[in-house]
């Protein structure tokens, strides 16, 4: 099968997967012991039948649950994935507003942790047991078991509070004008109406999330790294091509690492579902208004269309990345038949 | 050790950045809303009839009625409206725009619709009169009106924007995306832009009938993490912060150029013990009840709510009139709690006591205040076990009337005492913590006194029944009132004239910085 055809059959398949997702997404919500009345109705509000009647009536709730279901698929079929019950927006305009702001620190974490972590690893491999590798072990170790939040406001206090190097939290100045929303990328929408000073503050304002969030998978990465590099490079071919006088480098880089990087990309595309809802935790320390936000206040305030929509994005993003992850396979190993 | 904060620029000196504690709004509209960031932002961009000014909720003071009467049976009030008041679109002010607004409010059966309660009518024999008539003496009335939620909206704009008044308000108003957009008020400040969750901005009306505020623009952004609040505050990134804790309170107190203070909320905080014998099981018991409240420390639990708290004696919070001295209070006295126990003769008593776990409220943790009532009575020899819940689950079960034990507070919707009344036995709080009219002769009594409270129209003879109820109440109620928090909140030196009210929070118009 060509990789052409192979995409195709993959896309195809995430519409069943989104069926399953917003089914599941559904009944766990669904069976919380607990009412959107009690978590959006004061105390006053819900003591008057009136009042609860017309809240549920307006929100759908007073339909049996497999009709508010098909209801919620058919709306959605149509590019209508209902009205946030807490924001009062369409959740399509909530989901276009805050998750490029989670896409960016995620990016921005995901390159980090790559960029970092493959070399530290390759370095790590190639000197076993000297300095550089103990070094990596420690680093990993650290990223992988320090807690994001406490990293976070650590981070915060010695680079904003103490040595002024860091902006405040958030994702630009109070005092600069947002540039006009066109895909909610602040990068894209600065270029485009050429407010440079709001790509430049958004910058300074991305590189501590975006360095904290980046720790789990930075761990992980050089972790895999560098024992994917060990086993490769003890392989035969490795061996023959010193033997041939390939030099150290161009053992190291053209033959051990391309092959090595293989289980790394798969965990590359399994952390960044991780980092999708990961993000909950970074967002609220850096106050960066992104998904993970919207989707932990609307799971706290029971809000059905927005849980629903946020499950949806999520899982399609996910999925998504894995398919990339699943065609840069073939890329990297040719042995990997699509077929 | 810490940079100074930042010299302002020459825009932003007119700007004031306040972080904090206002992002549980779920909608601007007045006739919606009714949580307290909400009441922030509209008490901004609205004025209603009467409102209170700085910290006192106790005297109404003039705002779009310049004067009001009332008639002799207490039934209806009479506003006389300022006159040469204009809304931000040029529309002039007129009492069809109050009955509009509130009549919305009324037949939208939104959040605050229970406001109203009791209304009859609201009628306009002028375009400078409001006439406002009640089924029964309702003396709340007026404090009420004070709300953002019964502003005046400027009814020409929002009914061309999907606006509808009419009885069938709640299906056919489709005003509230416009008004979650734009403001259409009276107010000192104009709605620039709302992003849920995110930031608010708010900008000066410069005609507004006060005369323009101080301050040309105001953003609110939601700052979620307390600590980062309390760094931001100290570097100057932000003017006010609204959001801050009992730790950050410590923490910024003597901090040079921040000024930290407390303001005491209109809120009762206490644990309830189910009288329904079916859930309440041994703590349906009287004798159970009043050992409970023996047995807590209450010196303790004023050190767990922070500086500024106050002890309770009764259920009405001290600010309000019939609340009872604190030398009434309940006494920790735990021989006698014991004795008490005894004299029940249930044997080995133990409960569930039901929360919710995962907010904080006025900078306190509900877990420790939790841990600290299993502790107080574990040393009577009642066990406890803790049941920690999500909100939406804990509150769903309270509402229900299934919570054994728990611990839950009572914020007033409104600045008067007769919003207390739901602990009368059969009325809301009551009936969840299962204590009905019929439980007892002296609950009989307490429902019967409070249908001639709420009714009595001359103020000291009201204090005197209210207090008389409270008293009732705090022997007879199943009920241990922890204590009256305050919240938190601090601001530059540079910024003048911050006020706190429970109501609306930070009150803008009176806001300068230099």
């Amino acid at each position: 099968m060509t990789l052409y055809r192979y995409i195709i059959r993959r896309v195809l398949m995430l519409v069943p997967m989104l069926v399953g997702i917003t089914l599941l997404s559904f009944l766990l919500s669904h069976a919380v012991p607990a009412d959107p009345v009690a978590a959006n109705l004061g105390d006053q509000a819900a003591a008057d039948p009136t009042i609860v009647a017309a809240f549920r009536h307006h929100w759908g709730l007073d339909q049996p649950l497999y009709r508010q279901y098909l209801i919620y698929l058919w709306n959605l079929v149509h590019g209508n994935m209902g009205i946030s019950i807490s924001t009062r927006q369409p959740v399509l305009l909530d989901l276009r507003q805050h998750l490029p702001a989670t896409i960016e620190i995620a990016v921005a974490a995901m390159l980090l942790s790559l960029v970092t972590g493959i070399p530290l690893g390759m370095l790590a491999a190639v000197n076993r047991e000297r300095p550089i590798d103990q070094a990596a072990r420690v680093v990993s170790l650290v990223g992988v078991s320090t807690p994001v939040f406490w990293l976070g406001l650590v981070a915060i206090v010695v680079f904003y509070a103490h040595l002024g190097w860091a902006p405040a939290p958030g994702r630009l100045s109070p005092t600069i004008t947002a540039p006009p929303f066109v895909t909610g990328f602040v990068l894209v929408d600065a270029i485009l109406s050429h407010h440079w000073d709001a790509a430049a503050d958004w910058l300074g304002h991305l590189v501590l999330p975006a360095v904290v969030l980046s720790s789990y998978s930075l761990g992980i990465v050089t972790r895999m790294m560098r024992g994917s590099m060990l086993e490769v490079l003890g392989e035969d071919y490795v061996r023959t091509a010193r033997a041939k006088g390939v030099t150290r480098w161009a053992v190291i880089v053209r033959h051990a690492a391309r092959n090595a990087l293989i289980p790394v990309i798969t965990i590359v595309g399994l952390s960044f579902g991780g980092l999708l809802s990961g993000a909950v935790v970074t967002e609220t320390v850096f106050s960066w208004p992104g998904l993970g936000l919207y989707a932990f206040s609307s799971a706290t305030s029971l809000d059905f269309p927005a849980i629903m929509g946020s499950g949806i994005v999520v899982a399609g993003v996910y999925v998504l990345v894995n398919l990339v992850v699943d065609v840069a396979y073939a890329f990297f190993d040719p042995r990997i038949r699509v077929a | 050790m810490l940079k100074d904060a930042r010299p302002a620029l020459g825009a932003a000196s007119s700007t004031l950045t306040v972080g904090g504690a206002g992002f549980d709004i779920k909608t601007l509209d007045p006739g919606r809303e009714l949580e307290n960031g909400a009441n922030n932002i509209d008490h901004a961009t609205y004025d209603s009839l009467v409102t209170f000014e700085g910290e006192d909720l106790k005297t109404p003071k003039p705002s779009l009625a310049t004067s009001w009467t009332v008639s002799p049976d207490g039934k209806t009030y009479t506003f006389k409206l300022r006159p040469n008041v204009k809304f931000v679109s040029g529309n002039p002010l007129t009492s069809a725009d109050v009955k509009w607004s509130i009549d919305r409010v009324r037949y939208l059966k939104g959040n605050a619709a229970f406001l109203l309660e009791g209304l009859d009518e609201v009628t306009t024999p002028d375009p400078l009169t409001v006439v406002i008539r009640m089924t029964e003496p309702h003396p709340a009335i007026l404090p009420i009106l004070s709300s953002p939620v019964l502003s005046a909206i400027d009814s020409k704009l929002v009914a061309a924007n999907g606006g509808d008044a009419s009885p069938d308000a709640k299906t056919k108003d489709q005003a509230e995306a416009y008004l979650n957009a734009h403001s259409a008020g009276t107010g000192a400040f104009v709605l620039q832009s709302y992003t849920p969750k995110q930031e608010i901005v708010l900008v000066k009306n410069p005609n507004h009938w006060r005369g323009a505020p101080k301050i040309d623009r105001i953003v609110l952004r939601n700052v979620a993490e307390p600590a980062a609040q309390e760094l931001m505050i100290k570097k100057g990134d932000l003017d006010v912060a609204t959001g801050i804790g009992a730790d950050q309170m410590r923490s910024l107190a003597g901090t040079p150029g921040v000024i930290v203070r407390t303001s005491l909320a209109s809120t009762l905080v206490y644990v309830m013990m189910n009288q329904n014998p079916q859930v309440g099981g041994p703590f349906a018991n009287p004798k159970v009840v009043q050992a409970v409240r023996a047995a807590i420390d209450y010196q303790g639990m004023l050190a767990l709510a922070g500086k500024g708290a106050l002890r309770q004696a009764g259920i009405i919070p001290n600010n309000f009139p019939g609340a009872l001295p604190a030398a009434e209070a309940a006494r920790t006295d735990r021989e006698h709690a014991k004795r008490l126990l005894r004299e029940a003769g249930l044997g080995e008593i133990s409960g569930t006591l039901t929360f919710a776990s995962d907010i904080v409220f006025y900078g306190i943790q509900s877990n420790l205040i939790a841990q600290k009532v299993q502790a107080d009575l574990a040393t009577v020899g009642i066990k406890i076990n803790l049941n920690g819940l999500p909100y939406s689950v804990a509150i769903q079960q309270y509402r229900d009337g299934k919570n054994q034990l728990g611990i839950w507070q009572w914020a007033a919707d409104y600045p008067d005492v007769s919003d207390y009344l739901v602990f009368v036995p059969g009325r809301t709080v009551a009936k969840r913590t299962g204590w009905m009219p019929e439980a007892s002769p002296e609950a009989q009594q307490i429902a019967q006194l409070a249908k001639t409270t709420e009714t009595e129209i001359d103020t000291p003879k009201r204090v005197a029944l209210y207090q008389r109820l409270n008293r009732m109440i705090a022997s007879y109620g199943p009920w241990a009132p922890l204590f009256q928090p305050v919240t938190p909140y601090a601001f530059r030196s540079n910024v003048h004239g911050v006020t706190f009210a429970s109501a609306w929070m930070v009150d803008y118009y009176t806001v300068s910085k230099t």
